[in-house]
């Protein structure tokens, strides 16, 4: 099947920022797709490029090989949620959508259909100044799904949405991927995401990390393991752990994990410095930690390496794949 | 094309923006329709003693019912307003981020509020026509006068009413393709009326049939005809000129947001 959503060597120079740098990704119909990234990887730039409100200095962004600005009637291909997009505030929700249905060529009748599908019908002919941010988030989604789009973008859709809203999403998303649609989703936590994608794109500072299925990145997780510890005395410990040295994540002033550690190594190491000792916990690998040492221990320089090196230490200290000093993890 | 400017005209009426700014339009010309009525009765007043005849205070001869009928002409600057809005209010409450998803040739969506601009603006005229037509109508009944003589003035003052609101809404639509900075868009729409065209026509007089207002005089002119020459152009010059304006404006401004990115 041909790929809903293609992205080539795409890239975005802000002046002398570089937002998007040589990215490129697939996005399969049927499939949901995570777009995954720190706040200020370049995504928001990625989706807007693709939907052509933002200027592409080098590469393509293209649906079924077309451009955005080409597609004939592109509300009816493509629907898109994107931050910052607003309404006016004495605009009621239903002329919303019904300047949006009338613009796209799109039957007036779809506008009470979206509203009942998002849960706002109750509120059609209130002013969206009084909208509360999860119903904004809602009418933006029935903006994009007036046309009956066989592509979504949604950019960081959860935002403002409360944990009901948020299970509400997952499974309007799940829906969208039965049907057929390719749905490419944005979101700077994968822990939101991990119920709901099929594949993920994970990029940082503008490039590509690591693009797979959902699955694999599991199966990363599953081989990643640490020891987390918590001590009043970290500072000290940190001195002793950069003297072996061994790879460690400070995860908070008193909460550190060590890669690839087990107790019966920190156990006598501990005793030995006679370090106090609050908690000390097997560290079963998380996708978000995955997810963190990709985008956080990303070497800009050498992608391919960093997508190998799942589980690099990035704490300051020695560089290179975590030693697991005479212990099997 | 037809879509975008229906689109357009949902987004307009939904906003308070076109109301509001008829609203402040009646105002001024009904300000305008009791100046002419006072003028006439002060006038009387400061005569040679003769008691005047009754019909002198109000309007009576063609020109002056004319002038009454057209008391409104005046507020074509609300219709620029409301133009250069229907561009900022997109940019100031981000809705332009929607209205480029749906219609992604900047340059198209520019072309529809500049279609939809001069529609509304010419409703703008009609109101304002009918306002006056029955306000001054009524002023002149109760003074004694015609309202039929000022209905058959409505022929000769409407269509350059007309012709000058839907080309100050286009030129509106033009600055504000240009100044998406609201503020600064009406800033500069009432600095240069206010400001900026008494100091150029002070410096060089003869400049005065270039600039918008002078132009907006001719066009008003399209039936009345002129009592006297106050070196101004011919009304289809002027309106032309004034289309000049707002389409270059407005293609500079369409080129300038085509480039634009939209974060």
């Amino acid at each position: 099947m041909p790929s809903a959503i293609e992205v080539h060597n795409l890239t975005k120079q802000f002046g002398p920022l570089r937002a998007v740098d040589d990215l490129s990704f697939e996005v399969a119909a049927g499939r949901v797709t995570g777009f995954l990234g720190p706040n200020g990887s370049g995504k928001t730039t990625t989706l807007r490029m693709l939907l052509g409100l933002v200027s592409i200095t080098g590469g393509t962004a293209t649906f079924g090989g077309r451009r955005y600005l080409e597609l004939d009637h592109p509300c009816r291909h493509v629907g898109a949620v994107l931050e910052a997009t607003s309404f006016h505030p004495s605009r009621r929700a239903e002329d919303h959508l019904k300047s949006v249905a009338v613009g796209a060529g799109i039957p007036i009748t779809r506008v009470a259909e979206t509203l009942e599908l998002v849960g706002l019908t109750d509120v059609a002919r209130r002013r969206v100044g009084k909208f509360s941010l999860g119903m904004r988030q809602r009418l933006q989604l029935a903006t994009a799904l007036l046309g009956e789009p066989e592509i979504l973008i949604l950019d960081e859709p959860s935002n403002g949405l409360d944990p009901q809203g948020i299970q509400w999403l997952r499974n309007f998303i799940r829906h969208q991927a039965s049907l057929g649609h390719a749905v490419l989703v944005s979101s700077h936590l994968l822990s939101e995401m991990e119920e709901t994608v099929d594949d993920v794109v994970i990029v940082s500072q503008g490039r590509l990390v690591l693009q797979t299925t959902l699955a694999d990145l599991a199966q990363r997780a599953g081989t990643h393991t640490g020891l987390r510890i918590r001590s009043p005395e970290l500072p000290r410990l940190i001195g002793i752990l950069e003297a072996i040295p061994v790879g460690y994540r400070q995860m908070s002033p008193d909460t550190l994990v060590i890669d690839g550690g087990t107790p019966e190594w920190f156990g006598p190491l501990a005793a030995q410095h006679q370090i106090v000792l609050y908690g000390l916990a097997n560290e079963t690998g998380s996708l978000e930690e995955v997810f963190l040492t990709l985008t956080h221990g990303f070497d800009a320089a050498d992608p391919g390496l960093a997508a190998a090196s799942a589980g690099a230490q990035t704490g300051p200290g020695p560089s290179g794949p975590a030693p697991t000093p005479g212990v099997t993890p | 094309m037809i879509p975008g400017v229906r689109s357009e005209w949902i987004k307009l009426r939904t906003t308070a923006v076109p109301w509001v700014m008829t609203g402040i339009a009646t105002l001024i010309t009904g300000l305008s329709i009791l100046l002419i009525f006072l003028n006439g009765a002060s006038g009387n007043g400061n005569g040679n003693g003769n008691s005047a005849p009754a019909f002198s205070i109000v309007p009576q001869t063609t020109q002056q019912l004319r002038n009454l009928v057209g008391a409104g002409v005046g507020s074509y600057i609300f219709a620029m307003l409301l133009g250069t809005l229907m561009v900022t209010a997109e940019f100031r409450h981000k809705t332009v981020t929607t209205s480029f998803l749906v219609l992604p040739r900047r340059p198209q969506f520019v072309a529809a509020k500049l279609v939809t601009a001069a529609v509304v603006s010419v409703g703008m005229a009609v109101f304002l026509l009918a306002f006056t037509v029955i306000g001054g109508g009524i002023g002149l009944a109760a003074d004694g006068g015609s309202f039929s003589a000022l209905i058959r003035q409505v022929p000769a003052v409407a269509p350059g009413m007309l012709l000058v609101f839907a080309l100050f809404g286009i030129l509106g639509v033009g600055v504000g393709s240009l100044l998406t900075n609201q503020v600064a868009a009406i800033i500069v729409c009432l600095g240069w009326f206010l400001i900026v065209e008494q100091i150029i026509i002070g410096i060089w007089h003869g400049t005065s049939k270039w600039l918008p207002s002078g132009a907006a005089s001719a066009a008003a002119n399209v039936t009345r005809g002129r009592g006297m020459d106050y070196g101004l152009f011919s009304w289809w010059e002027g309106g032309l000129l004034i289309l000049a304006y707002g389409l270059i404006i407005a293609a500079i401004g369409s080129a300038i947001m085509a480039q634009r990115d939209i974060t």
